[in-house]
This record gives structure tokens, sequence and C-alpha cells, in this order.
């Protein structure tokens, strides 16, 4: 290839380069169909389009009006073109989420500036008795403003006993009153995130699972132990077929643990099952 | 739930239809072609007009209706014409000429009759017209109506065919809903106040007995068909543009937004450019449908009940046909009777 390459010029090469290599379509023993296109970009260039798909027929019925019409040659602006969609007129747009449930009325509206002030006006309550005025204002200000003042101080030292971190500035900052992130605070720990990270939850690890075993499956051979947040069996990124091995992510350790105790070693589907903790990435060995 | 977007047209979308059968969709927009498409994978069958010299139309096309054996298409345009075309080949059969714009055309329950009105324009009133078709040979037509009502009110801006075709069912521009019998061309019925605003769309139950519209005053409502007595009201937000009732479940879809001139300064959220799916009977809304850019401007549902698809301002058709959730539905749980599919 390369010998032939020094015999041509830059000029013929660029000839070439029009000529597109023809659309190629093999299929594998996996009944995998790899599509490989040219095409040229914007500056010219050869590109290399590989698309691998995986054709299933689906048979639907029919009645014969319907049948006949799906032969029906095209007319118009696409005459003369091939049976398909063309992907010039139809796209398939992304999937979305469409449960029919009730809507609740009370679904936080737009944010609407013009819609938000009245609303701020109303919410006026008075912070001793909950009434509808202001608090200077409260008729029960003498009596009420005590027993407020008397709860809040109690409340406070709950807190700081219990090490609550984060919530409180009072108390949270170091010596001298200099800031402290949340996370440094004596007794805050890590914080709290708002994502609970996937490692975080109690998993187990499935082995010598039958392979006919999908999801599924697997959730209903589990959820007797206790909520299940995360269910995934492993298959082959081409055939989708089940290599015999899966995931089970507990809410709770405590369910988990359960579950390594009775699971383990029981036999589903012909096969003993092997439920151990599954490691995280970097611990394995 | 994944949408087959169609984006066959340079303009907003006035009308879409399915055939009987649910396997063809027929969309017609303001640039003066109609599209046809199968609904099972979004790929279009072919166009009506379009090519120079064969007989397309020339201008927006208002209105496009399909008989129940697929074999013949009536559009109306603001080119004041009508036109027959064979579904088949997409040939321009026979052309009506009008000295207004033809809103709204439909076909009557035996294929050979039927309705076009036409716009109130420079002195011209609203006419509603009523034709018989040659079907054995459908390029000779005739240009004499069977029945010619001239309307002296607010003008008819859509219209239907009542079960057995004795009567058409019309909204009007002042939110009336009249009655009229096909053979004498007499008013029978009418309710003045039916909607507080314009009518913007009449479609049928599955059985012909009832039928809902929806207008601009922001409600939908059902009609019986025969009495002409309100059934049900559904109040939303926005003005509405459309409306249908799907069949095999207890739900109906209205699509809408605000006007196409106010469009441009108001976000997405705000516009509600949602299809919104709404329960028949217990008169709550069930879900929303998200996608378009700008406000829905027809609806249509699946003869059988097993998809929809919704056509915008923004020049999009999107099929949608529904999952298998949709047929399990019980939204208000025991109150309602579980459905075999």
């Amino acid at each position: 290839m390369a010998a032939v390459r020094s015999n041509t010029n830059w000029a013929e090469d660029d000839i070439e380069a029009d000529e597109l290599p023809q659309t190629t379509e093999t299929t594998d023993a996996n009944g995998i169909t790899t599509i490989i296109s040219w095409k040229l970009d914007e500056q010219d260039r050869k590109v290399k389009v590989t698309r691998r798909i995986r054709r299933r027929v689906q048979t639907q019925v029919v009645s014969h009006s319907v049948a006949e019409r799906k032969g029906w040659a095209k007319f118009g602006l696409d005459s003369g073109k091939p049976s398909g969609p063309d992907r010039k007129t139809t796209i398939i747009g992304e999937n979305l989420h469409f449960r029919i449930a009730p809507v609740s009325k009370a679904e936080p509206e737009v944010v609407d500036p013009a819609a938000a002030k009245p609303t701020a006006g109303k919410a006026v309550v008075c912070r001793l008795c909950q009434g509808g005025h202001f608090t200077a204002k409260c008729p029960y200000k003498d009596q009420l403003a005590v027993i407020d003042n008397m709860n809040t101080e109690g409340m406070d030292e709950e807190e700081d006993a219990g090490g609550v971190g984060g919530l409180a500035p009072k108390g949270a900052g170091g010596a001298g009153g200099k800031y402290v992130p949340p996370g440094q605070r004596a007794g805050g720990g890590a914080g709290e995130s708002m994502f609970r990270s996937r490692d975080d939850l109690p998993t187990l690890r499935i082995t010598s699972l039958s392979v006919d075993a999908d999801e599924d499956d697997v959730r209903d051979l589990f959820a007797k132990f206790g909520r299940i947040a995360r269910v995934s069996v492993v298959r082959d990124r081409e055939t989708r077929e089940s290599k015999g091995l899966a995931f089970v992510s507990f809410e709770e350790r405590k369910n988990a643990e359960e579950a390594i105790k009775v699971m383990n070693g029981r036999g589903y589907d012909s096969l003993i099952l092997n439920v151990a903790w599954s490691q995280p990435r970097g611990d394995r060995p | 739930m994944k949408p087959i977007i169609l984006q066959g047209h340079e303009r907003s979308l006035t009308q879409i239809v399915f055939n009987s059968e649910g396997d063809l969709l027929f969309s017609a927009s303001k640039d003066s072609v109609v599209n046809a498409w199968f609904t099972s994978n979004g790929e279009r069958l072919g166009t009506f007009g379009g090519i120079k010299g064969d007989g397309g139309h020339n201008g927006t096309v208002w209105t496009v209706a399909v008989d129940s054996q697929t074999r013949f298409l009536i559009t109306g345009a603001a080119d004041n014409t009508m036109k027959l075309w064979e579904i088949a080949t997409g040939k321009c059969l026979f052309t009506w000429d009008f000295l207004t714009a033809v809103k709204r055309v439909a076909w009557n329950e035996e294929d050979d009759t039927i309705l076009s009105i036409t716009e109130q324009r420079s002195g011209q009133p609203s006419i509603i017209r009523i034709y018989k078709i040659n079907r054995d040979e459908p390029t000779m037509q005739t240009t004499t109506p069977i029945t010619t009502m001239t309307l002296s009110g607010s003008k008819a801006t859509v219209a239907l065919w009542t079960p057995l075709s004795e009567y058409i069912l019309t909204g009007h521009e002042s939110g009336k809903v009249a009655k009229y019998d096909v053979k004498s061309g007499e008013e029978v019925n009418y309710v003045d106040d039916a909607h507080k605003g314009e009518i913007t769309d009449i479609q049928s139950s599955p059985d012909g007995t009832y039928f809902i519209t929806s207008s601009k005053d922001k409600t939908a409502r059902i009609f019986d068909s025969e009495t002409l007595e309100e059934m049900k009201v559904f109040p939303t937000e926005t003005p509405l543009n459309s409306a249908c009732i799907a069949p095999l479940r207890p739900y109906i879809i209205l699509g809408g937004g605000q006007d196409a001139m106010s469009v441009t300064t108001t976000s997405q959220r705000a516009g509600k450019f949602e299809s919104r799916f709404w329960h028949k009977l217990f008169e709550e809304e069930v879900g929303r449908v998200k996608g378009h850019f700008g406000p829905i401007n027809t609806l249509a549902v699946h003869p059988q009940g097993k998809a929809y698809a919704s056509g915008a301002e923004d020049g999009f058709v999107r099929v949608h046909w529904f999952d298998e959730s949709y047929f399990r539905s019980r939204p208000f749980g025991d109150l309602e009777p579980e459905v075999e599919v």
C-alpha cells in the first residue's frame, strides 16, 4: 500500500479522495451487522463512519389494506427514493418519561416575578402566635415572647451537645470565631453530600448465577431481605447475554448482611449461588 | 415513550389526520405541501404538491381530510381552492375554485359526500357547501353543491359530520356550537355561548355520540351530539388550539399555547407547549408530554388508541406510540374499572 502511495502525486491523490469507497455491510456470528460507510466532511476530508447495529425482526399482524399500502411506491418529492425512513425527514426523539398520574394542583408553578409579589405580601406570619400579622403587632407579645426565648435556648444547648456541625454557626466556628469549613469542624464528619455515592450503598456480588436470570429475577430473589436500591446483571456488550454475574445494592447494610447469610450457597436454577460483598474497583486483588 | 419526529414542513402545521387504520398520517401546513407518513416508522410515503406543475396548492393548506378507505384525500387552502387527490399516487384529480379560502373540509361516513367551509372575507359571507363525490370517475366531479348554507351570524371555523351523516356540527368564531340539517340546510339546534372565545377544533368521540371542542377561551368542552348539551368542561391556563378524545382509555388530549405572535417573548417553560392529558370523566389533568418549541396547532389520535400525534407552530409533527404503562394506568385507583386491552 505504501509503495502505491509513493507513486501517485498529491494531485492524483486529491482526485481519488472524491471517489468514496463503497458502503460495506458485514454480519458476524453474533448477528451484529457492521456498516462501514464513507463521507466527506466540510473540509472535503474522507470520514469513515462505522455503525454497528443489531437487526431484530418484529412481526406485526396487520390488515390486508395496511399491508398493501406498505408496498406503495413513493410519490411527490419522495418519488424514486428507496424504502425506509429518510434521515432528512424522520428522526427518533429521545425517550420521554410519560406516566399517567393525577397532576397535583399544588405543584410549584413557574418562577414568575409578577405572580410572586402578591404571595409575598400575603405571607406575613407572626413568629409568636402564627397569626396573619407582623410579630411586633402581636397581641400576645408579652406572654409568648418569654416562652419562645426559653425554647430556642434549650434547643441550642441540645445541638451543641449532639455536635451537629454545619447548621448552627454558633459554637461551630473554631477559637476566636474564625471560619472553619463544615467538613473540618469537630463532630461534623465528612459533611452531608447531596448525592450518595454509588460505593456508599452496601453492594453484593452474585456469581455463578444462571445466565437466564435477568434484573427482575434477581430483584425478586433478594427483595425479601429489604429495600433494594439497584440491581445490575453484567451482560455481553454485543450479544446482551448475561455473564452469570450480578450486583445488588441494598439501602441498609444489615439487610445485605442477612442476604449474604441466607443466599450464599443456596441453589438457584441448578447452580449454587455465590454471594459476597462486592469490592470497590481499587481494592480488588 | 420515544417520539418519532417528522420534519417535512417548512412552516407551521395547520391540521393532521390519521387514516382509519392508523397506519398513515396526513399533515397539512402553511408551506402549501401536504405530506403522507407511515406512522409505524415515520417514513414519508410522499407529498401532495411540492413539485412545479403537478397541480399542488399555492398557499397555506388549512385543512385535510381522508376517506375511510384511504383512497381519496380532500384538502382546502388559502389559494381559494379545494382539491381531491388520489392517495396511492399523489395525483391531483379535481380542483374546486371559490372566492375565498377553504378553512375546513370533512368526509361523511359513507365516503360519498364532503363538506367545505369557506372563509368570510372581502364582502363574502362564510358558506358551508355540501358536495357529492363521484367515486367511480374521480376526475369528473360536479362543482354544484347539493346544499349551500350561507351563515349570516358569526362565521363557522370548524365542522364535523354526525353519525349516519344526517347533520353537521359546527363551531363558530363567536364560541357558538350549532347543528345543521344536511338536506334542508336549516339550523336545527344551537348553543350561543358554548364557549367564550373562538372555537379552534372539533373532534368526534369514537362512536360519534359526543364530541369535543377546544377554544381560545382556554377551555375544552364535551357536548352531546344529539342535544348539544354540555357534558364536561376542562379548564386550562392557555388558549387551546386542538383537542381529541382517545379511544380505549378514558382520556382526552389537549394542545395549545399562546398566540404565535407572543411566542418569542415567553420562555418555553411558561409557554406550556405541551400536550396535556385529562381524564375524560373526572375532569382532572393526568399527564403532560413536552417536546414542541411552539404552540401545538393540531392533535390527532390513532383510531385504535395506540398512538397520538401533534403538529405545532415549530413545523414539526411528533408521533407518540403509547407505552404499555399507558394502557394499564388507572390514575384514580379503585374508582376506575380495570380495563382489559
